[in-house]
């Protein structure tokens, strides 16, 4: 696990080099989240609206919308495809989102329509991280995340 | 001639009434009124407003502060890419006459717009006057033609 500025980055997830982090999963789905430096940007999230499974969408468009006190924002898919999971338990309690972000509060589960160019806008690896920090540093996010 | 900070911020309230006008359509279930204020709007702050400060006055303000990066129009650039797919998916949402779908929509939009518009009218438009060469002229004419034209 990579960290800047208390951000936590995860070396193996990939990343639309702004808010969403993607995980690939076994059966050939997509988890999206969004990432620690974002759900700092945030602040504590008091409203989640995520996409009904069974529905399409086309790439850039948003699998969920966020709200806190402060900010209002859209989380974009990187890809087209449809929901085949959300994340229910961030309808009742979207602060998990500042707790953990890239595990319990995975935000969407989605099928991809192309699964061989589903990552073609994402990335990974050093070229991530290296943009993820740029990022940080452009909004001077220093991360913190709740504990509860 | 209106200096550009007041233009910008007369055309933010302009903006805000023809969105108010299209969800009031849309609570009234005349959907095709809906449709016409949202595309008034939606033509207004993207191929208007937006348009104007992407071109002009974020170059002239990122000029004067040394260089493309800045925080602010960064976070300004990213909401107005942000907006324009909450746009569209608004304009589906009349299409589909789905009145629930348009107000979570709206909710979202008219809470992004007010953090957004509170920035540029705080931190950006004060600004501009001494960023750009012509002190925002025709920065300015060109905001009120498009104005203008979109009443006729």
């Amino acid at each position: 696990m990579s960290e800047y500025n208390g951000c936590e980055l995860p070396e193996d997830l990939f990343y639309d080099l702004d808010y969403v982090w993607v995980r690939p999963e076994d059966d050939g789905t997509l988890t999206i989240g969004v990432t620690d430096p974002a759900q700092t940007m945030s602040g504590r999230l008091q409203k989640a609206r995520i996409k009904k499974v069974g529905t399409h969408l086309e790439a850039g468009r948003h699998v969920a919308t966020l709200e806190s006190g402060k900010w209002a924002g859209g989380v974009p898919v990187p890809f087209a495809g449809e929901v085949i999971a959300r994340n229910e338990q961030l309808l009742e309690d979207p602060h998990l989102i500042n707790i953990d972000p890239y595990n319990d509060a995975w935000i969407a589960r989605v099928k991809p329509d192309e699964p061989q160019h589903a990552l073609d806008n994402v990335k990974t690896g050093v070229e991530a991280l290296a943009a993820l920090e740029a990022w940080i540093k452009r909004y001077g996010v220093q991360c913190m995340r709740c504990s509860e | 001639m209106t200096p550009i900070d007041q233009i910008m911020q007369q055309d933010h309230e302009r903006l805000d009434q023809l969105l108010e006008q299209s969800a009031h359509a849309v609570a009234n279930g005349t959907w095709q009124e809906a449709a016409h204020f949202l595309e008034t709007f939606r033509h207004g702050i993207v191929d208007g407003h937006m348009e104007v400060e992407e071109s002009t006055l974020f170059p002239a303000y990122e000029h004067q502060e040394g260089g493309e990066d800045h925080p602010l129009t960064a976070l300004l650039r990213k909401g107005h890419q942000d907006l324009r797919v909450f746009f569209e998916e608004m304009a589906e949402a009349i299409q589909n006459q789905d009145a629930e779908t348009f107000d979570d929509l709206l909710s979202t939009v008219q809470t992004i717009l007010k953090q957004h518009d509170t920035k540029e009218e705080t931190e950006l438009y004060p600004f501009l006057g001494a960023a750009l060469a012509d002190h925002g002229e025709a920065a300015g004419k060109r905001i009120l033609d498009f104005e203008a034209k979109s009443s006729s």
